[in-house]
């Protein structure tokens, strides 16, 4: 009998934790993060992005959501199949949603690396108009974005990516966007994700970094 | 146990029955499905996404009373009320269209301009420095555009068959006394500012804003950077001079110095000159620019430029023998612009600023000094209230004072004038829909010089179709004359145009088309007797017309790594002014006129090449030695420039261009003897070019931590 009540309490007990550690918040949160960062259909990268928007607004003090919607919608803008008027109108919308991020949580590396790639994204919809005058936007902003935290593997990863762009223009070697690559990966390597996942932290970016790597083999 | 089970059962049967499941489908007004759309219960994590085919179907346990949301990008957001009961509720919903400034209609009649944003755009910023030919200048670089005209023996913007002055320059709203470098006369001048400091700008070659004012022709507003994106030091080693730029970059505020020298000396004693300079144009420049942040959205920005310079040349006189006529000119000038915007509450938006211009020519006309002070202070405030999505009012105060004074210094004769203007300005916007737009404003002035009170109409409207969008435009447009006029009959009234205007634009796929078709009426234009350096018997009682139609296609997609843009303008234009008697085509407005730009970039030389091509069917002349006035006409103007700028590390740049490279000896016009010879005929000598060529070469380095930054914005 007393064993009976040993393992009712335990029970209830670990129920009372799972409830505690999962508010609706948190659980809607890990539902969504979960495919946002699967999927490439623009259909599912729009649900996501209104689910994180309902999210957003019952929960008004926290980035993540509107990190999250903002991340949805750069994917959108990064997808080849829309024209140009629909990339743009989607970044638009990323950018509008980053910014309210960022005032909500300034200074934060996640929050400024998504927004130069969010640039990026506006200069791949049109390159050979855009990419004079804003790549040296998008540098600028992973660099801040690596101000903050020199260990963002997202940042650098993007950063990579750039420098790796820039110096296949201009026929320089590929050292330093390979150095870059590797310390994302690293980065990568050494992170728990589950910790991040709880914490519903970014996790993205790592088959970025892997595939700028094999491009450096 | 069994009855306990039982109520169970019953409690989770209730809450099962107390779900309710709301489906429909959201449509766009016409019908039109919409996937996508947000559809959820106010407060409630309950939500789904339309399908395809605009279908959305929830469940949801709430109950009683609840508002269902619908949002769609692009669309006004509808919320319904609902009552959750248990029972199916079908909600079918229609968004209607909010307005979109990114894809919305714009208005392109008589416009052009040059932003990294905005759509309907000819240019790039970056083409206003990488377009061959324009040499750094940026109302070169406009000169490529359709409704202009390449004057070479003068260097200024001259725009549908109105002259140099007919055109107002503005830098982040404010307007620039003396934009143009002090010259002799047919000598080529260019603008004092470098393209570096600006991140677009917007030319309009007629049917302007109300905001715009004292321009007949055209508007020109130069809009400054926000903020520097790092820390850099900019050197630049030129053959004509060097330079250096230092800006540094806090968080929130920024400040750029800059120091340059120029002298065409050198250059000069090794290339060949037809001009016949006693001493070569040189001059300095300084200016020093602060950017500070204001609050969320606020800017403030404090600009000032300083610059000397000068030069002295030897000009033939028609049928005299010897050098001719010596100009010997100093000059100094001074701008400082100091603005302000910020967004307030409500959706209203305020901008404004002071800026103040100062010009002294210190010039020795055959060694008899003459000295002309200009001075310009313009100060305006704007308030912009977007009453909804589609409405916006823009109300705007202005404060002009003008003032010059010319002197005789041996004489020890002076005379002046200052004027002092007020300006007010509303413009209308409205959004019809995304399709169609219009804008109606009304600007009102008052002169305490000519005492008199003017009031300028300005409409314009915008439809987009599928393909392209057409505008139009009219408007009144006043300006005071010239301030060498005024300042010898000081109750001269306002010039008058008047605009009508037609365009086609069409943008799609990095190919670009703009068709426009204008016509325009000058009335009240300045006449005399005499020359234009002693006018006499001044009155108005000129005018005159310009009509005509322009053509741009610009393309960056048909040739690989190869962007290019052909123009074609005719403008025909007759007036009588100045001293005609009759309506006459003035010599800056000739004909037929046309440019090619091309651009290629080289990967594997690490290049851009760049050539452009302008060109029109000559300028009309007087010859006192037929009857009638203007009967000449030279040979049609042709020059093809080249340019090759090499990139061999991010962060230097070589430049190297030259112009008029087949060499063609281009005559802008004659002038003639002030009395016929002993035949009875009077003496002529041609205005041509300085040189055959102008030859430039240029490196430029970039000093920083980020060793990809270039100074590609100063070539």
């Amino acid at each position: 009998m007393k064993k009976l009540f040993t393992i009712i309490a335990l029970f209830l007990l670990t129920v009372s934790v799972t409830i505690a550690q999962d508010s609706p918040y948190q659980k809607a949160m890990k539902k969504e993060i979960a495919k946002v960062i699967e999927t490439d259909s623009i259909p599912e990268l729009q649900q996501s992005a209104n689910a994180f928007a309902r999210i957003a607004e019952m929960n008004a003090k926290e980035w993540q959501p509107l990190y999250y919607q903002a991340l949805a919608y750069t994917f959108q803008g990064l997808n080849r199949s829309l024209t140009l008027d629909k990339k743009d109108e989607a970044l638009a919308k990323a950018e509008e949603l980053i910014k309210k991020a960022d005032a909500i949580s300034p200074n934060n590396s996640e929050i400024v690396a998504l927004q130069g790639f969010i640039i990026m994204g506006k200069v791949n919809a049109d390159p050979s108009s855009r990419g004079q005058s804003m790549s040296g936007q998008v540098m600028a902003t992973y660099g801040k974005a690596l101000g903050i935290d020199n260990k963002n593997p997202r940042a650098l990863a993007l950063m990579a990516q750039m420098e790796y762009g820039m110096a296949q223009f201009f026929g320089s070697g590929s050292e330093k966007a390979c150095k870059l690559a590797k310390q994302s990966q690293e980065i990568f390597a050494g992170q728990n994700k589950e910790t991040l996942k709880a914490a519903m932290l970014p996790t993205w970016g790592k088959s970025m970094a892997e595939s700028l790597l094999k491009k450096c083999e | 146990m069994r009855a306990f089970l039982t109520s169970l059962l019953l409690t989770l049967s209730i809450i099962t029955s107390a779900q309710t499941l709301i489906s429909g489908k959201v449509t766009d007004q016409k019908g039109i499905s919409i996937p996508g759309a947000n559809v959820y219960i106010k407060g409630t994590y309950d939500g789904t996404s339309s399908d395809a085919e605009g279908n959305f179907a929830l469940n949801t346990d709430n109950t009683g009373k609840q508002i269902l949301v619908i949002q769609s990008i692009g669309y006004k957001s509808v919320e319904n009320n609902i009552n959750c009961a248990g029972q199916p509720l079908t909600s079918n919903v229609s968004l209607s269209e909010s307005i979109n400034l990114l894809t919305a209609v714009t208005i392109t009649a008589g416009a052009m301009e040059a932003s990294d944003e905005k759509k309907a755009v000819v240019l790039k910023p970056i083409d206003i420095v990488t377009t061959s030919g324009a040499m750094g200048d940026i109302t070169a670089a406009f000169l490529t555009l359709p409704g202009t005209s390449t004057v070479g023996n003068d260097g200024r913007l001259f725009v549908r068959g109105g002259d140099a002055s007919e055109t107002s320059i503005f830098i982040d709203g404010l307007q620039v006394g003396n934009a143009f470098g002090s010259t002799a006369s047919n000598v080529p001048t260019r603008t004092r500012f470098s393209p570096n400091l600006f991140k677009g700008s917007f030319f309009s070659t007629g049917g302007y804003s109300a905001e715009f004012g004292q321009a007949l022709s055209s508007a020109l507003a130069l809009n400054t950077l926000d903020m520097p994106l790092r820390s850099q030091g900019d050197l630049s080693i030129m053959s004509v001079g060097g330079g250096y730029t230092q800006t540094l970059v806090g968080k929130k505020s920024a400040l750029t110095a800059s120091a340059n020298y120029f002298n065409l000396a050198p250059y000069q004693g090794l290339v060949k000159q037809k001009f016949d300079w006693e001493k070569a144009p040189s001059g300095w420049d300084t200016e020093i620019s602060v950017k500070q942040k204001w609050g969320k959205a606020g800017f403030i920005k404090g600009y000032l430029h300083t610059e000397g310079g000068g030069m002295t040349i030897w000009q033939k006189v028609a049928g005299q023998d010897g050098r001719g006529q010596r100009f010997e000119l100093n000059n100094r000038y001074s701008y400082g612009n100091f603005s302000f915007r910020q967004a307030g509450k409500n959706n209203w938006f305020f901008n404004g600023g002071v800026a103040f211009s100062h010009n002294r020519d210190a010039f020795n006309l055959d060694y008899t000094p003459i000295r002309q002070i200009n001075q310009v202070v313009h100060s305006k405030i704007v308030a912009v209230k977007d009453f909804t999505p589609q409405f916006a009012l823009k109300n705007g105060l202005e404060w002009y004072v003008k003032s010059y004074s010319e002197a005789l210094l041996n004489d020890h004769k002076k005379r002046s004038m200052t004027d002092h203007q007020l300006n007010h300005f509303i413009e209308a916007t409205y959004y019809f829909s995304n399709r169609l737009i219009a804008v109606a404003g009304l600007r009102s002035g008052y002169s305490t010089l000519a005492r008199q009170y003017w009031l300028d109409p300005r409409f314009s409207i915008a439809y987009k179709m599928n393909q392209g969008q057409f505008s139009i435009a009219a408007g009144k447009f006043n300006q005071l004359p010239d301030e060498k006029l005024r300042v010898l009959q000081k109750n001269l009234q306002n010039t008058e145009a008047i605009h009508y205007i037609l365009n086609y634009f069409l943008a799609n796929n990095n190919r670009t088309f703009r068709a426009e078709s204008f016509y325009k009426v000058y009335n009240n234009l300045v006449t005399y007797t005499g020359t234009t350096l002693d006018p006499k018997n001044l009155a108005e009682t000129g005018s005159g017309y310009a009509r005509g139609f322009d053509f741009f296609y610009r393309d960056k997609k048909t040739f690989k790594a190869t962007d290019f843009w052909v123009t074609y303008s005719f403008v025909d234009s007759k007036r009588k002014f100045a001293t005609y008697e009759i309506k006459v085509q003035p010599s800056f407005a000739p004909k037929h006129n046309g440019s090619v730009v091309i651009k290629h970039f080289v990967s594997a030389l690490k290049s851009q090449l760049g050539t452009s091509w302008s060109w029109n069917s000559g300028y009309t002349f007087n010859n006192p030695n037929l009857p009638g006035e203007m009967q000449g006409k030279t040979k049609m103007y042709s020059d093809l420039s080249v340019s090759w700028s090499y990139l061999p590390r991010p962060n230097v740049i070589l430049h190297a261009a030259c112009s008029n490279v087949l060499g063609r000896a281009n005559v802008f016009g004659y002038k003639y003897a002030s009395q016929p010879d002993e035949t009875g005929t009077f003496a002529s000598s041609s205005v041509g070019q300085g040189a055959k060529r102008f030859v430039f070469i240029g490196l430029f380095i970039t000093l920083s931590k980020d060793k990809n930054a270039n100074q590609l914005n100063n070539l």
